[in-house]
């Protein structure tokens, strides 16, 4: 038998890629659908704005998929990136280097993550929940420090510097381009995590323990380690979230992360990752992101407002899930 | 000494101490709770919590790892509907609007009961969901709090009398709970959550003790809506969504097993009374400007902790290698 | 002739790529003990679960009384009973609510709890020979009183049909017998009692019945006299009646010792154990199911530590996976599904997942290049056919998957490969090629531990024959000295002297279809 290489097209169709090659058209069929019924829907500045808003929800997303892999979720994703926001607001008022600041905030994001994976680990089946509680308790604390160290509760306002907000703001340039730089820095974050989860060892111990914990530990696959890598990385991510988005609005707000608590797991699900372990990857996330923000776009063309939104999200949730994550009868487990 | 608690009863122990010693610091930091007129109003402002608790209990009974997360915007739902359908509807007696709430209720928890029987959605799944679609739909409805509450409904707000209305609908919702359990179906519920593929090989319907459940908790979620309507004297599309996170956390604290099969109603009405209490004294502080996030803080730690602490006595079902 | 209770015909059932069942057949009259067996993979647990509704055939009948069952609420209701191989019971609650488990409809009670408080106390102390208290928690009592909980539940249900899956397993010698009393009752009072299992000591004891199944499909039906343990064997194991001999002497030079076992035990109060296992050799580890022989490979891997004693290797003693990776012991199992595969995995990857270690450059880059080098050897060695190395593990069929497995061991350039029943589903062709790579494995100075039900395999292939009973090594025949009967006189405890000799003389079953 020789192992012979795949026509570009033929791979393209093979499993995994299938579901991305879908999402893609749905993608596209959607926008297309937008332009004609919303005027000025594929206007440079209306991109612009999607892909914007897009950067914020895939970093988000990206924490909620990796936890996903391996079979669970993370609810504390709103409460780290409001505190991240308020903190982060609050550092930046103080004389400490704005660079170190981020810094400190990043570690934070990531402390939690790590809590949340080594809290959770031996609980998987309620693990969500224990991320609620962990999660809540951050944002009273966070709210809690930052209304103890200034005037303002809930809402912090101080120097955010130049630069930072450029970072994330609409009018935002990068190199002299027309777009703001944390669309850039969310493609160059997404690489990043693609290539690891793809090409490197670890990367693979995720699919691994996702698809068979058992034949991981067979292999010495540490299943611990890979449960807290993923909530880590989930805490990361969502804590630059965070501070990215306090470069959107200028100023800090506790409640900028609440609408990341269910379009995470919108984007994962539509974007055809199992909620059950195993299948799906960021690539499809990047599509589910790019779905749900077009859409949010379009039923803001049309008039809806965000409660309508969320309404409409809640419900594509469902046959999306009815695809990707139905648990199997009783019978076939006896 | 907790040997000779019989085993039936020693997930209470926990959320009983925790009453006692709550209710003793209370007592002494905020003695006027305690007086007539004060329970009156506790009783008022801790029902929705209750009966929000009672909701989540034969859910999680069921198994699956079901927690309905949807229950709070369930209630806003119901909340803010009497407040705008129900006057356009012309109905406003005491009759249509229990009757109302309680058969919306029922079929919300009914729409989640077909997606997790026939769909084989995961519970948890289904209720974040459904949480999402009634969260937008409230706001829908109701953009902003207001609305009037029927004239009957809205004066509960106004009771000085403890053993008014709403401490008559919790008693009737035990009352009715009781009669619940000495039904075969709830035989077969608690079967169904301890271990539901030997439910199944025996013989027993699943479907409909699964369904059963549901319509439990649609009740009381019904129930929750009128009081907290009665509470408020009007709608409120959002009121609803914290009262998700206090149930879940009295849930647990009550020592209902969130795998399904143990546990009770008097676990989670005592989880509940233990979480109003953590308020009552939270607010006897004077913590300032910061009070509000204290007690979310304090509120996630308390679910943190019962979370882990039922992994360590074993109620979790832990994985294991 | 009493009625027929239980009949199926011809049925076939897939599971994916596994033929569980191939044309099996059954005929099970009232008033009759039927036993139903075959080895481990011969489909009689899944005809059991058909019998009961829990899964549904992909063709052929089944009828109980008349009537299909397509599910357990119309299986009972057509009056059966099932005792699971897999104890169905729910932990949590209390020894009475778990007999009557299903007892009563929705809507009406049959029995009050009282009562059922009551017979539950007379009716398992009577099965149990002990008292036992209603309201004890089911997860606080042993195992063979919960093994009687559930078979009281079906007792007390007075079914037609009572069907046993393997469940005497928990019971003790002394236990079983007053079982079969309780069979025999119930025969008598008209019920068909079937019993699936692969204990031929006990079922000669007490079957008037038998139905032997093997690879999916109805080998032999055996009544009254004919049911001996020669001619079940025979019928279960395809052996040739003739006794086949080993191998002759080995020509392999035999090198130091790489792998042992002081003192193991493999279960609580089973005697010990002494084992050594030296370059160039292969050793074969046979016995009936439960004899301790998987628990045995197990602790010889490092995937579970043994009750009692340890084992060592020239690296270190052997007390986990780190300590077996590190001697040069690679494990392959035959239950793929639930310790083997990555069922989300391309073919390439589940191969290359347990080489990325060495086969990967710096920082835990994966080599794609060395991994794909690797794999084509392997696939030429081992001769796997598949479509592209891209696509998913599961679009392979079970022998072909198991190749995979194997040619990852191989990749690993191990001192030691320990391979727990590797062959299960696996064509004839497949099996002779791995038996030639493993022996030339040995011959280039690796050493092999090799467990198989099937006992056809320890001839021609294994140095010696290690068979386990009751917990520990009962013999050890080296393959000048393996016949058939002796292999399977050990396998019941017994030693030298051959009590089948008396098994070539009687009389043959009437059907038996395909038999070697």
């Amino acid at each position: 038998m020789t192992v012979s290489v795949m026509g570009p097209l033929a791979r393209l169709t093979k499993g995994e890629n299938r579901r991305i090659v879908v999402g893609a058209a749905l993608l596209v069929a959607l926008f297309a659908l937008a332009s004609v019924l919303v005027e000025g829907f594929a206007s440079a500045n209306n991109i612009k704005s999607i892909l914007l808003l897009a950067s914020f929800l895939g970093l988000a997303a990206l924490g909620q998929t990796m936890v996903a892999l391996v079979g669970g979720l993370d609810l504390s994703i709103p409460f780290v990136i409001g505190a991240s926001n308020i903190l982060l607001a609050l550092l930046f008022g103080t004389a400490l280097p704005p660079v170190l600041a981020i810094l400190l905030i990043a570690a934070f994001g990531a402390g939690i993550g790590f809590l949340n994976g080594t809290l959770s680990y031996r609980i998987q089946g309620q693990a969500l929940i224990l991320t609620l509680g962990v999660g809540f308790t951050v944002v009273g604390a966070a709210q809690m420090v930052t209304t103890l160290s200034s005037q303002y509760s809930g809402s912090v306002f101080s120097q955010v510097p130049a630069w930072f907000s450029n970072l994330a703001s609409i009018s935002g340039k990068t190199f002299g381009f027309g777009f703001p730089p944390v669309v850039l820095i969310w493609a160059a974050i997404a690489c990043t995590v693609i290539f690891w989860i793809n090409r490197t060892r670890s990367g693979r111990h995720v699919y691994a323990v996702g698809g068979n914990r058992t034949a991981a530990a067979r292999l010495s696959i540490s299943e611990r380690r890979v449960w807290i890598k993923t909530y880590t990385l989930s805490g990361l991510m969502s804590a630059v979230t965070g501070m990215l988005l306090l470069g959107f609005s200028g100023g800090g707000f506790v409640g900028v992360g609440d609408p990341y608590l269910f379009t995470t797991v919108a984007a994962v699900v539509v974007g055809g990752t199992s909620l059950l372990g195993g299948a799906g990857g960021y690539g499809a996330t990047i599509i589910g992101v790019l779905i749900l923000q077009v859409l949010t776009s379009f039923l803001v063309g049309m008039g809806l407002n965000y409660a309508a939104q969320q309404t409409v999200f809640g419900l594509l949730i469902l046959p999306m899930v009815a695809l990707y994550a139905r648990l199997p009868h009783v019978r076939d487990q006896i | 000494m907790f040997t000779s608690v019989p085993a039936s009863l020693r997930h209470l122990i926990v959320p009983a101490a925790l009453v006692a010693v709550l209710l003793a610091v209370a007592i002494l930091r905020a003695p006027l709770t305690f007086s007539p007129v004060g329970l009156a109003g506790a009783v008022l402002v801790a029902a929705p919590l209750i009966l929000a608790a009672m909701a989540l209990t034969p859910i999680a009974m069921a198994g699956r790892g079901g927690v309905d997360l949807s229950v709070g915007p369930a209630i806003g739902f119901v909340n803010v509907t009497i407040v705008v359908w129900l006057p356009a509807l012309g109905i406003s007696s005491p009759f249509g609007v229990f009757a109302y709430a309680i058969i919306m209720g029922i079929l919300w928890q009914g729409f989640l009961a077909a997606l997790i029987i026939w769909l084989r959605i995961a519970p948890i799944i289904a209720a974040l969901a459904g949480y999402m679609i009634l969260q937008g739909v409230n706001l829908v409805i109701l953009p902003r709090p207001g609305g009037i509450a029927p004239e009957w409904l809205a004066s509960w707000s106004f009771g000085n009398d403890l053993f008014g209305p709403v401490l008559w609908i919790l008693l009737g919702a035990c009352v009715f709970w009781g009669f619940f359990t000495r039904t075969v179906l709830f035989d077969h519920l608690r079967l169904l959550g301890a271990d539901e593929r030997t439910a199944y090989t025996v013989g027993i319907d699943i479907v409909t003790a699964r369904l059963a459940a549901h319509v439990m908790a649609g009740v009381f979620i019904g129930l929750a809506a009128v009081c907290l309507t009665g509470m408020i004297g009007s709608g409120d599309p959002t009121q609803g969504n914290t009262l998700t996170l206090q149930a879940v956390t009295a849930l647990v604290l009550g020592g209902t097993s969130l795998a399904g099969g143990r546990g009770g109603i008097t676990g989670s009405i005592l989880g509940a009374v233990a979480m109003w209490l953590v308020f009552v004294v939270l607010s006897s502080f004077n913590f300032g400007a910061v009070s509000g996030f204290m007690t979310q803080m304090v509120f996630g730690l308390i679910l943190t902790a019962s979370l882990l602490l039922s992994v360590f006595t074993g109620r979790a079902r832990v994985r294991t290698a | 002739m009493s009625s027929v209770a239980v009949e199926i015909v011809d049925i076939h059932k897939s599971f994916g790529k596994t033929r569980a069942l191939r044309g099996a057949s059954l005929l099970a009259r009232a008033g009759e003990i039927h036993a139903i067996v075959g080895e481990n993979g011969s489909g009689k647990s899944t005809l059991a679960k058909i019998a009961s509704g829990i899964i549904l055939p992909d063709a052929g009948t089944v009828s109980v009384f008349g009537a299909t069952p397509r599910t357990p609420v119309a299986a009972i209701a057509a009056g059966v009973a099932t005792i699971y191989q897999e104890m169905m019971l729910a932990e949590e609650l209390s020894v009475w609510e778990n007999l009557f488990a299903g007892s009563d409809s929705t809507w009406r009670r049959r029995r009050s709890n009282t009562q059922k408080r009551a017979e539950t106390h007379e009716v398992l102390s009577r099965l149990a020979a002990c008292p036992i208290d209603p309201d004890a928690r089911v997860a606080d009592l042993t195992l063979s009183v919960k093994q009687w909980v559930v078979i009281a539940r079906a007792l007390v249900q007075k079914p037609r049909v009572l069907i046993f899956d393997e469940s005497s397993a928990a019971l003790d010698l002394e236990a079983t017998s007053r079982l079969h009393e309780e069979m025999r009752a119930l025969r008598d009072g008209g019920t068909a009692v079937l019993i699936v299992t692969h204990r031929i000591a006990e079922l000669v004891k007490i079957a008037d019945v038998a139905t032997v199944l093997r690879d999916g499909e109805t080998v032999g039906r055996l009544e009254r006299a004919e049911i001996t343990e020669g001619n079940i064997l025979r019928l279960m194991s395809a052996a040739s009646g003739h006794s086949a001999r080993g191998r002759s002497a080995a020509a392999t030079a035999v090198g130091a010792e790489v792998l042992s076992a002081r003192g193991l035990q493999t279960r609580a109060s089973a005697p010990t154990v002494e084992f050594g296992l030296r370059a160039g050799q292969i050793v074969g580890l046979a016995g009936l199911e439960g004899a301790g022989q998987v628990e045995f490979i197990a602790a010889l891997a490092g995937i579970a530590a043994p009750v009692g004693g340890h084992v060592e290797a020239p690296s270190g003693q052997v007390d986990g996976l780190r300590a077996a990776e590190a001697a040069g012991i690679v494990y392959v199992s035959g239950d793929r599904k639930r310790e083997g595969i990555f069922p989300n995995l391309s073919i390439l990857e589940n191969f290359g997942m347990a080489i990325y270690p060495r086969s990967g450059r710096l920082f835990g880059l994966l080599n794609g290049a060395a991994t794909s080098a690797a794999f084509a050897r392997e696939v030429d060695r081992l001769a796997i056919k598949s479509g592209q190395p891209g696509d998913r593990i599961t679009t392979l069929s079970g022998g072909n998957q198991q190749k995979v497995l194997i040619a990852r061991a191989f990749a690993l350039s191990p001192k030691v490969i320990l391979l727990n029943d590797p062959t299960r589903g696996v064509d004839i062709g497949t099996k002779q090629a791995l038996w030639r790579q493993l022996r030339a494995f040995a011959d280039a100075g690796g050493a092999v531990v090799y467990l198989s039900t099937e006992i056809e395999e320890f001839f021609n292939f294994v140095d010696r024959a290690c068979v386990f009973f009751d917990g520990s090594i009962f013999a050890e025949v080296a393959a000048t000295d393996l016949s058939e009967d002796r292999l399977l006189a050990a396998m019941f405890g017994q030693s030298a002297a051959p009590t089948f000799g008396d098994a070539a003389l009687s009389p043959k079953p009437a059907q038996m279809e395909g038999a070697a």
